[in-house]
């Protein structure tokens, strides 16, 4: 018996190294792709300046500071080094370290994105459970149907709808930014612990789960049809046990493995935020400083969001299979 | 949507144009048989554009001048290109046939050197100014002429003769000036006064804004943030139009673009090349410390040392400058310079030396690091990356007297949908950029709103590339410009709110502007009639041959 727990053990321990491994090169191969991909791809940085009526050798010496004259691989190599130590470089555009503006607009993003993702699967898998329970009703089509709309219209415009109802018409909620001016905020946590946060998170946050609340209503709501058609279901009837009990003890457990899995590829993916709401809402996230970035062709803060955004993806994934061994003792290491 | 519009935009003309084919046709025969050697049809043409999610109006116009140009025989493929690739293939590589782009009207782009250099050859190098390659020996040395020319009556003569040189030789078509259209809350702020190529958002705006409301700090909302407040590293205009609110500069320009003495209290011409500069007296940095000949010397010679490559042009013309006594400055240039006392005077702000001579590579400082004292109109207050600035009145300023304002505070916004949505809810009193088409009009409806139009001086440009065929050959740029209905482009694609382009010095820039240079007014057939008499014709199929 000592001798099988241990040989698990190791295996688990091998598992998670090679796991770990794969990671690291998975970042590797995308920081050397983001690097090459955006140089080839996108404009010079100072083409921009073109039109502030700078000469070719002022732009010259701009790109000489960003070290834009050296020689690519040179580039290539010090990016690299720089990586390996944390330091993902001086944005161009806003002559700041990448590392502070990042940390900065991961942070408002994933107060956005984790309360509402977070909301959106606490309701959407019971309803999902429940819609399933009660299948082939009018419940069950018309809870479909709201999940599915949802999930499908833009989110730009139940954002938009949701301003012009509530901010606009109603005047109960404001539209944008994160705060109400004037404020003094010195932290980042002095900035959200406030009403007034709250506020302002309840319309962008609630659009996103609507969006969000899509996937596991359906996901949960399909698995659980086929886990009703398992023995020990029949099993737990059989022991006369209440059919609520039976549900959500036995059958919805059993159904939670593909929604947590993609619950968490759905916040691995929210680390880039959601464009689009931070857009409409004026949120100042890492979604909108992505695209900024690339407008502005600020390779070093383009590269390091990408790669952070990758970085959360690879690690989420990780964590998933290792919960999911947790969750389902059949799924072994290999 | 963009064909149904070029398609309404077609159909009255379609009958006139299968007429005009048979014509060309038989034109065409007849060279034919006078001439039996081989004709060679036209290359064909890409027009580079803009997206139409970057700006929709660039990119139906350059489907409106494409319409006409194959009418006219030629083949024409547009091509919707992201802005900083467009800029960087006409600019850097010089790899286009014909690409619409804009200047934007900066306060300093009144003075006419900055345009008139678009069409010098000795910036017709990659990367340079003029990418279209237009080369006359003659602008060039009238150019020289009158950026030297001191007396105003002498270098407005030179200007217009400039304007009259190039026009005829259609370089480049300036496509339109489009006028700013801006709104405010007059519920809550009163007394702007717009200004040309700065809207309401201008350096007087502040201090001319009255409150009428309860709320005593003006809050301005725009689209895009600075990229940093840092006076030897910011890069955009955003930058700039904050800044300029908390620095001082000696000369502010008055909403005609005046140049007035600001801090300075008289700007005179000492020499041909020495500018000497009275300081007003008692004037104090935001940290209580007087502003000094000292501060003033000492920051343009800063500049100067430190290569801040956004204000070289401006620094060009000047070899240092020197304090003479407490309150005098003296500027000495490599060469006389028409627009150093009115432009560069009025763009460089004054820095605290005994904050500034600490630093040695002032452009990378850490945002964190970077000084916010000034001696301006206003204070720094803070600045949230994403979210706001904010700048609070400064009462011993010698101006602070006349501001009835109690601050500024600057929301940003992701877009001008934001912008629009805050003006609605009274979270902003005024638009920092200018509005989208569709919010024009819906702003109009508002009681809340008064909607301005702002006559701009920069403009919409369409520049040929003169060293490909077939724009080397003059007839055709002039036929071409013809045969591009600007008219129309105002009309239908600004809905009016502009005006239509004839001059790379705008009509609003009435000093400078040249009135009377041709025209080329939109004629088909005059547009024929040119390239008819250059020696071309058309073939059986209508394509215009040579």
């Amino acid at each position: 018996m000592a001798v099988h727990s241990e040989s698990v053990m190791s295996s688990r321990r091998s598992y998670l190294i090679r796991r770990v491994f794969h990671g690291f090169m998975a970042l590797f191969i995308i920081a050397t792709l983001l690097f090459f991909l955006f140089r080839l791809g996108l404009p010079d940085p100072t083409a921009a300046l073109i039109t502030e009526g700078l000469n070719p050798e002022e732009r010259e010496r701009i790109r000489a500071s960003f070290g834009l004259d050296r020689p690519i691989w040179e580039q290539y190599f010090i990016y690299l080094v720089n990586i390996v130590q944390g330091d993902f470089g001086y944005s161009f555009h806003y002559r700041a370290p990448v590392a502070d503006i990042i940390w900065e607009r991961l942070g408002n993003t994933m107060i956005l994105m984790l309360p509402a993702i977070v909301l959106a699967y606490a309701v959407g898998a019971p309803l999902g459970a429940w819609l399933s329970w009660r299948r082939g009703s009018r419940a069950d089509t018309s809870g479909i149907f709201v999940g599915l709309m949802f999930r499908s219209a833009p989110m730009f415009w139940t954002g938009m709808i949701a301003i012009l109802i509530f901010g606009i018409g109603l005047g109960w909620l404001p539209t944008s930014g994160m705060r109400t001016l004037p404020y003094e905020a010195t932290g980042f946590f002095d900035k959200i612990f406030t009403l007034d946060f709250l506020h302002h998170l309840i319309l962008p946050a609630l659009v996103v789960a609507l969006y969000y609340l899509g996937s596991p209503l359906l996901i949960m709501r399909n698995t659980m049809l086929e886990v009703y058609g398992e023995d020990f279901i029949e099993m737990a009837r059989a022991k006369g046990l209440p059919e609520r009990r039976i549900l959500y003890a036995h059958a919805a457990r059993n159904a939670l493995l593909p929604v947590v899995t993609q619950l968490a590829v759905t916040i691995g993916l929210a680390a880039g935020g959601q464009v689009v709401v931070e857009v409409v809402f004026s949120w100042p996230g890492l979604g909108r400083e992505i695209l900024n970035s690339v407008r502005t062709s600020d390779f070093p803060l383009a590269q390091a969001s990408f790669l952070v955004m990758a970085a959360f993806v690879i690690s989420l994934n990780l964590l998933v299979d290792i919960l999911y061994t947790m969750l389902d003792p059949r799924v072994s290491f290999k | 949507m963009n064909n149904a519009i070029t398609e309404a935009l077609a159909k009255p003309y379609s009958g006139k144009r299968t007429s005009l084919r048979v014509l060309a046709v038989t034109l065409g025969l007849g060279v034919c048989a006078s001439q039996s050697q081989a004709q060679e049809p036209m290359p064909s043409i890409t027009l580079t554009t803009t997206t139409e999610s970057y700006d929709p109006i660039r990119y139906e116009a350059a489907f409106i001048i494409a319409e006409r140009w194959e009418e006219l025989g030629l083949d024409v493929t547009v091509a919707p290109t992201e802005f900083s690739t467009a800029l960087e293939r006409l600019y850097d590589q010089q790899d286009f046939d014909a690409t619409i782009l804009g200047w934007t009207g900066r306060t300093d782009r009144l003075d006419p050197q900055f345009f008139l250099s678009t069409l010098d050859s000795r910036q017709s190098n990659p990367g340079g100014n003029n990418p279209g390659g237009y080369d006359n020996p003659e602008f060039n040395a009238l150019f020289d002429q009158q950026s030297q020319a001191f007396d105003p009556d002498e270098r407005q003569q030179l200007v217009m003769e400039m304007q009259e040189l190039y026009k005829p030789d259609a370089p480049l078509i300036v496509l339109f000036y489009r006028d700013e259209v801006v709104a405010y809350n007059h519920d809550t702020f009163e007394g702007f006064e717009p200004m040309a190529g700065e809207g309401l958002y201008s350096e007087w705006g502040p201090m001319e804004a009255e409150p009428v409301g309860e709320r005593g700090t003006l809050r301005i909302g725009g689209p895009q943030e600075p990229d940093n407040l840092n006076p030897l590293a910011s890069t955009s205009v955003w930058g700039w139009k904050w800044m300029r609110l908390y620095y001082d500069r000696l000369v502010r320009l008055s909403a005609d673009v005046e140049p007035l003495p600001w801090a300075a209290e008289s700007v005179e011409q000492v020499g041909d090349t020495t500018i000497a500069v009275t300081l007003r007296e008692g004037m104090t940095f935001h940290d209580g410390e007087p502003v000094t000949a000292e501060d003033v010397a000492f920051t343009w010679n800063y500049y100067l040392d430190q290569d801040y490559s956004y204000f070289n042009s401006y620094l060009a013309a000047l070899e240092n400058a020197e304090v003479v006594d407490e309150r005098t400055v003296h500027f000495n240039l490599k060469e006389p310079s028409a627009s150093f006392a009115s432009i560069s005077l009025s763009q460089i702000p004054i820095l605290p030396e005994h904050i500034w001579s600490e630093i040695d590579d002032a452009s990378s400082l850490s945002p964190v690091d970077v000084p916010t004292v000034g001696s301006g109109p206003f204070q720094f207050e803070r600045f949230d990356r994403g979210e706001f600035m904010a700048i609070s009145k400064f009462d011993d300023h010698f101006y602070a007297d006349d501001i009835a304002v109690d601050g500024v505070e600057f929301i940003i916004y992701a877009d001008m949908e934001g912008v629009y949505t805050g003006l609605q809810t009274g979270e902003i009193d005024v638009t920092a950029w200018r509005m989208e088409p569709g919010q024009i009009s819906l702003a109009e409806s508002q009681d809340h709103l008064t909607v301005v139009n702002v006559p701009d001086f920069g403009y919409y440009h369409l520049t040929f590339n003169l060293r490909r065929p077939p724009f080397d050959d003059r007839a055709v740029r002039r036929a071409l410009t013809m045969a591009t209905d600007r008219e129309r482009m105002v009309n239908v694609l600004l809905d009016g709110r502009g005006e239509v382009g004839n001059s790379v010095i705008a009509p609003v820039n009435n000093y400078w502007h040249e009135a009377f240079i041709e025209q080329f007014e939109f004629d088909m057939d005059a547009a024929r009639a040119e390239l008819e008499d250059a020696g071309y014709s058309w073939d059986e199929q209508g394509r215009l041959v040579r």
